[in-house]
């Protein structure tokens, strides 16, 4: 059976084509995923700094020019290298090594609005979860740890006391990560007992809260 | 009548080390002393409210998240109005690659007399254009700029912060060393051939207002012009017009017949 190349709507050369060179170009990005060169660094206690856009946008929006980096006065912003593919050169803060204090200089030096400025209580790098079975204040009925509740910076508002026990109040808890600092449990898969989990780097808001 | 040329290479040295200079203070200033007056490097610079980005990286932090920021756009203007007017004359006066090759031609200097680099290759410059498309194709397949993080100019900057503040260098330095090898191999093979920053410098330039002209009558054509320029290009020919050439002034110090000035062009 024959059929007139006229009549179709798009011709079979242009079609065979177009399936080879997407073919061509999945074939050249699968080993980019495969490495792990084009996830995404941020996961539990590897924050972006404050004001961050979303993690879809950051890698194409930001020109590692690295000023947050410099301008950040406790170093807790360091610039990733080319092991991470192409998030090479992005800020990110490691809150176990180094807390964000929320000086809230990296977001003003921006030049790309990556980092948007907003106000220091704005600010939602992620939201601390405490691990219950971890923490010992939940566990032991005679541990009295609170350090996360000593050190928050904004205490009895995003970490509350509830019978001597910590319990984190999402609406007003900015993932800076000061009780991940602070927290003496380490578990044996490194983590804490409460860890900042970047819940807001993935949605489409500028890392604020849907009930602002 | 030999008049003695106009000396253009101190001061183009004098703007150089200046501005690696810049480069080299400001982290440990930062870092050190928390004076944050000015900031960064040639990515984005910093002078108190005054804020640089370069164009390239610019354009392409738009192109692949595809929105504009209102203070990235003005970062940009100073950069692009002098790529309008001046052409290339980042690449020249102030990039620190630029910078590293001179310091390294010097060293060479002083162990070999022998010239023993290719100069040419052969290869065509419109390899600068390609280079600044792929760039830009590549940087828009993969959603995000690849020049940013692997651009030469910015990584010694990057490099630089590094040290100063963690103690520690990138591993993407390397580009630095190889850039610096190919420059050795073939005298400014990089900047020539592959730059995409340089490439959109010079597409800016195209226009420009300042450059170099020879003059026919005066010439002697003795192609001292073509050896001196880092760029291989041919004065007397008219290439100093073409928007390859980023305004050095090495070919009007060599010349001996005072044949080639720099003129600045009515539009």
């Amino acid at each position: 059976m024959s059929i007139n190349e006229d009549s179709l709507p798009i011709k079979r050369r242009t079609l065979l084509k177009a399936v080879g060179f997407t073919t061509a170009a999945g074939a050249l990005l699968r080993p980019f995923n495969a490495l792990g060169l084009m996830r995404s660094p941020v996961t539990t206690n590897a924050l972006r700094p404050p004001g961050a856009v979303s993690e879809k946008l950051f890698p194409s929006k930001c020109i590692r020019c690295g000023r947050c980096v410099e301008v950040c006065p406790y170093k807790c912003i360091k610039p990733l290298d080319i092991h991470q593919g192409i998030f090479a050169g992005t800020p990110v803060i490691h809150v176990v090594d180094v807390p964000c204090y929320l000086c809230m200089k990296c977001v003003e030096v921006c030049p790309t609005g990556t980092l948007i400025p907003i106000a220091q209580e704005e600010t939602k790098m992620g939201l601390a979860v405490i691990d219950k079975h971890a923490c010992k204040s939940w566990n032991e009925e005679l541990a009295l740890c609170r350090t996360c509740y000593n050190v928050c910076p904004f205490k009895d508002k995003a970490i509350k006391l509830d019978a001597l026990r910590p319990v984190v109040m999402e609406k007003y808890c900015t993932g800076c990560g000061l009780c991940v600092h602070g927290c003496p449990v380490t578990q044996k898969n490194g983590k804490k007992a409460i860890n900042v989990e970047p819940i807001y780097a993935f949605g489409t808001s500028r890392g604020m809260t849907e009930n602002e | 009548m030999n008049k003695k040329a106009q000396k253009y290479t101190p001061f183009r040295l004098i703007t150089l080390t200046l501005a690696f200079l810049l480069i080299l203070v400001t982290p440990f200033l930062n870092s050190h002393f928390r004076i944050n007056f000015i900031q960064g490097w040639f990515q984005s610079l910093s002078i108190g409210h005054l804020w640089f980005v370069s164009p390239l990286e610019g354009l392409e932090s738009i192109l692949t998240s595809r929105e504009i920021y209102g203070p990235l756009l003005v970062g940009m203007l100073i950069p692009v109005l002098l790529a309008i007017t001046l052409g290339r004359v980042f690449c020249s006066w102030i990039c620190p690659i630029s910078f590293l090759s001179e310091v390294t031609d010097r060293v060479i200097k002083l162990f070999s007399r022998k010239k023993f680099r290719s100069s040419g290759l052969g290869i065509t410059k419109k390899t600068l254009w390609f280079a600044l498309m792929g760039e830009i194709v590549l940087a828009l397949i993969l959603g995000a700029p690849i020049f940013v993080f692997l651009s030469p100019p910015g990584l010694v900057g990057r490099e630089i912060m590094m040290f100063t503040l963690f103690g520690t260098f990138a591993l993407e330095g390397i580009i630095i060393i190889i850039v610096l090898l190919m420059h050795i191999f073939s005298k400014r093979l990089f900047c020539r051939n592959f730059c995409p920053l340089g490439g959109l410098l010079a597409l800016l330039g195209i226009k420009r207002r300042l450059v170099v002209e020879p003059d026919l009558e005066a010439c002697l054509e003795c192609g001292i012009c073509q050896k001196s320029c880092p760029l291989t290009l041919d004065p007397q020919k008219g290439e100093s017009l073409s928007p390859y050439c980023w305004n050095c002034g090495s070919c009007i110090e060599s010349c001996k017949a005072s044949a080639l000035k720099f003129s600045w062009k009515d539009i």
